[in-house]
C-alpha cells in the first residue's frame, strides 16, 4: 500500500523567553491511504502541535513532510491553499471553533465560497444540504447559529465542514473530549461511517486511549515530543513495550469490575519541555530506568515487525 | 447499619425568566460510614445541584430547594440557620470542586489557604495550625517547603492535590467530590484516585463521587447512583449496577463507551439528547430516547426495589416488583 503522509525528522520548537520549547522533537511516521493513525499523550507532549504543524498551521523547524508523493514542508500562497483542499481538520472545541455569527449553513458554505466551488446557488444549496444530511444535522438546524446547538450537534457541524471540500486526509484533534459519553458514542459512529464509506485518511489526536483502541488502526504514543512507541493498534494494545505506554495503559479506569488489572502508578509529572536534557526524557519517572537512561538519548528501532520503540532499558 | 447521610425526596427547582428549570427532583439516597457513594450522570443531569444542595450553597434565587430533608447523623441540614450550618460546612462535610484552577484563590498562598479553614474550625494557636496545614501537605504528597508558593507555581494535578488537602484538613466526616479527576491526565488522575483511596480507608471518611466516568466508578465507589434528568434513575451496589444494569439508560450509557478490553465494531450509542430541563416531559424522562419505551411510560414509573438495595425506576420492573412482593 502506498502512504499518504509521511512526516520524517519533524521537530518544532517555540522561542519562549525561559528558553526553547521542544513541543515536536524528530518524529516520523507515515499513514497510508484509508488508515487511521491514532497519537495518543498527555496534556503538553505536543500531539497537537504535531498535527497543527503537518497541516501548516504553524511553520514546521526542521524535518520533511510528504504529502501524495509531493514534499509540502515549504509550500506557499496558492500552492498551500490547493493543498488544504486535499487536508482538513476538526478540531477539539465545537464551541470555540465556529464563528458565532455564523449560522451552521453559512459555515458549512464557507469553504465552498473560498474555493469558488459550486457556483450555481442551486446546486450549491442541494450539496450544503447533502452534506448536513451526511453529518446528521436536520434542514432546519441550517439557520441556527452555533450558540442554539448542543456541543454534539456543534461538532457535527465543525465535521461537514471539514467534508466540505471532499478531502481525503483530515486532522481530527480530539474531537469527542468535550462531550459526554452517549453523544461521544454518536460521533464517534459518524466518523468512523465517513471513514468507511469515503475511504478518508484520519489523524486522530487523543488522551483517550478507549477511543483510539476502538477507531485506529495504527497507534503512536508521544511523551514531551518524543514518540516512544509506534505500532499497529492490536498489536500496542497486546504488547506495549514501552514503560511509559504500559503505564498509560494501566491507569486508564475500566468500567468493568471483574478486570484484573496490574497498577503501574507512576510518580511525579511532565518535565519541563524547555531546553530538555538530553537522554530519556521519560527517565524520571520511569520504574525500570537504569543509569545510561539519563545520558543517551534512545532512538526509535523496530523490535517486532512494525513495532518501533524508544527506548534503552525494556528492550 | 446508621446512615451518616439520609437525603429523603430532594427537589431542587432554579425559577428563571425563560422557564422553571427542575434541576433535581425526588432525588432519595443513604450513605453508611466509610461508603463511597458515585453519583454518575451526564452534563446536567443535576449531579452537581444535589451536592450543592446537601451542602446548602444553592444559590437563592434563583434557585430554591422546594422540599426534602437531609439527615447528617440524624439532623436536618435544611431546617439548621445558617450559623449552625456553617460549623458543619467545611468540617464535618466538605467538598472537592470540579475544576482546580478556579476554585483555589490565586492571591494567597496555598499553605494559607489550608490554614483558613483549620482557623475557622477549631481553637488551635497559630503555630499549631501551621503545623497540621504542613502535615497536610504532606499527606497529599506535596513537600511542606512549597507552603508559601501561589496557585500558579502549581501544575494542574499538584493543584488538586490541594484542594484535597484543604477538604480534609479538618478530617470531615463526609466529603463530597465534584468530578475531582476530570481535569487531569490519566496518570495524573491515578495519582490523585489513589490517593482519595488511601485517605479514605484511613480516615474512615463516606465520600459521594460525582462523576461521568463510568471507569473511575468502578475503581472507587462501593454504591452507584445514576441520575438522568434530575432523577436518580438506577441505584444499588457496584457490583449490581454494573453486573446487571437495570434501567434502559444505564444499559445504554454501557454500551456507549469504548472499552479496552473488549473489542467491537461499532459503538451503540443513545438515540437522540436529554431533554431541557425547562420543558420537562410528562411521565418518565428518558422515554424518547428509550429503545425499550411502551405507552405505559407517560405515567411517572415509581422506584422498584428488585433485589436488596438494588432499585430502578422503570415501568420494565413492574411485573417482577409485584412478584417479588407476593
Amino acid at each position: 500500500m502506498k502512504a499518504l503522509l509521511q512526516v520524517e525528522h519533524l521537530k518544532k520548537y517555540f522561542k519562549t523567553p525561559k528558553g526553547t520549547l521542544h513541543a515536536v522533537d524528530d518524529v516520523s511516521f507515515s499513514i497510508n491511504q484509508g488508515e487511521i493513525l491514532g497519537v495518543v499523550g498527555e496534556s503538553g507532549c505536543g500531539k497537537s502541535t504535531l498535527g497543527r504543524t503537518i497541516l501548516h498551521l504553524t511553520e514546521a523547524t526542521a524535518g520533511k513532510i510528504i504529502f501524495d508523493d509531493e514534499d509540502i514542508t515549504v509550500v506557499k500562497g496558492r500552492h498551500l491553499k490547493e493543498l488544504r483542499r486535499q487536508m482538513q481538520m476538526i478540531f477539539q472545541d465545537p464551541y470555540a471553533s465556529l464563528d458565532p455569527r455564523k449560522s451552521v449553513r453559512e459555515t458549512v458554505e464557507e469553504p465552498l465560497n473560498l474555493y469558488h466551488l459550486y457556483p450555481n446557488r442551486v446546486e450549491r444549496a442541494a450539496y450544503v444540504d447533502k452534506l448536513m444530511d451526511t453529518v446528521g444535522l436536520t434542514q432546519r438546524m441550517g439557520t441556527c447559529y452555533p450558540h442554539e446547538l448542543d456541543g454534539g450537534r456543534r461538532q457535527r457541524a465543525g465535521i461537514a465542514r471539514a467534508l466540505a471540500l471532499n478531502p481525503r486526509f483530515i486532522v481530527c484533534d480530539e474531537p469527542v473530549s468535550a462531550l459526554d459519553v452517549s453523544i461521544q458514542a454518536q460521533i464517534l459512529n459518524l466518523m468512523q461511517d465517513l471513514q468507511e464509506e469515503r475511504g478518508l485518511t484520519y489523524l486522530f489526536i487523543t488522551h483517550d486511549l478507549s477511543v483510539v483502541k476502538h477507531l485506529a488502526t495504527h497507534i503512536l504514543v508521544m511523551y514531551l515530543g518524543h514518540v516512544v512507541e509506534y505500532a499497529q493498534a492490536d498489536e500496542l494494545f497486546e504488547n506495549p513495550l514501552h514503560p511509559y505506554t504500559q503505564a498509560l495503559l494501566s491507569a486508564v479506569p475500566v468500567a468493568d469490575i471483574h478486570a484484573q488489572r496490574n497498577r503501574i502508578l507512576l510518580q511525579g509529572e511532565l518535565s519541563s519541555p524547555i531546553d530538555p536534557k538530553p537522554g530519556c526524557r521519560f527517565a524520571v519517572r520511569c520504574l525500570q530506568s537504569k543509569e545510561t537512561c539519563f545520558g543517551n538519548s534512545p532512538i526509535l528501532r523496530e523490535v517486532r515487525p512494525e513495532h518501533f520503540v524508544s527506548c534503552g532499558s525494556c528492550v | 447499619m446508621e446512615h451518616l447521610l439520609e437525603v429523603h425526596d430532594l427537589t431542587i427547582h432554579f425559577f428563571l425568566k425563560s422557564g422553571t428549570v427542575k434541576a433535581v427532583n425526588d432525588v432519595s439516597f443513604s450513605l453508611g460510614a466509610g461508603e463511597t457513594l458515585g453519583l454518575v450522570g451526564e452534563t446536567g443531569a443535576g449531579k452537581t445541584t444535589t451536592a450543592l444542595g446537601i451542602m446548602g450553597l444553592v444559590q437563592c434565587p434563583p434557585g430554591k430547594v422546594l422540599d426534602g430533608e437531609i439527615l447528617f447523623n440524624g439532623k436536618n441540614l435544611r431546617t439548621m440557620d445558617s450559623k449552625e450550618l456553617r460549623t458543619i460546612r467545611g468540617n464535618q462535610i466538605s467538598m472537592i470542586f470540579q475544576d482546580p484552577m478556579t476554585s483555589l484563590n490565586p492571591i494567597d498562598t496555598i499553605g494559607d489557604q489550608i490554614a483558613e479553614v483549620i482557623r475557622l474550625h477549631s481553637d488551635a494557636s497559630s503555630e499549631e495550625i501551621r503545623k497540621k496545614a504542613e502535615e497536610m501537605l504532606e499527606l497529599v504528597g506535596i513537600d511542606k517547603t512549597r507552603y508559601c508558593d501561589y496557585p500558579h507555581q502549581f501544575s494542574g494535578g499538584m493543584k488538586q492535590r490541594v484542594v484535597i488537602a484543604i477538604a480534609l484538613a479538618c478530617n470531615p466526616k463526609l466529603l463530597i467530590a465534584d468530578e475531582p479527576t476530570t481535569a487531569l491526565d490519566v496518570t495524573i488522575q491515578a495519582q490523585v484516585l489513589d490517593l482519595m483511596n488511601d485517605l479514605k480507608k484511613k480516615f474512615n471518611t463516606s465520600m459521594i463521587l460525582i462523576t461521568h466516568d463510568l471507569g473511575v466508578v468502578a475503581e472507587v465507589c462501593d454504591k452507584v447512583a445514576i441520575m438522568y434528568s434530575g432523577e436518580i434513575v438506577e441505584s444499588g451496589s457496584l457490583e449490581q449496577v454494573f453486573d446487571h444494569p437495570l434501567h434502559p439508560y444505564t444499559q445504554g450509557l454501557f454500551s456507549s463507551i469504548p472499552s479496552l478490553t473488549r473489542k467491537v465494531h461499532r459503538l451503540t450509542p443513545i438515540k437522540g439528547m436529554m431533554p431541557d430541563p425547562i420543558c420537562l416531559p410528562e411521565g418518565c424522562k428518558f422515554a424518547e430516547r428509550c429503545p425499550k419505551a411502551s405507552p405505559a411510560c407517560s405515567q411517572t414509573p415509581p422506584v422498584y426495589e428488585i433485589e436488596p438495595a438494588h432499585c430502578v425506576r422503570c415501568t420494565l420492573y413492574k411485573t417482577d416488583a409485584e412478584e417479588k412482593s407476593k
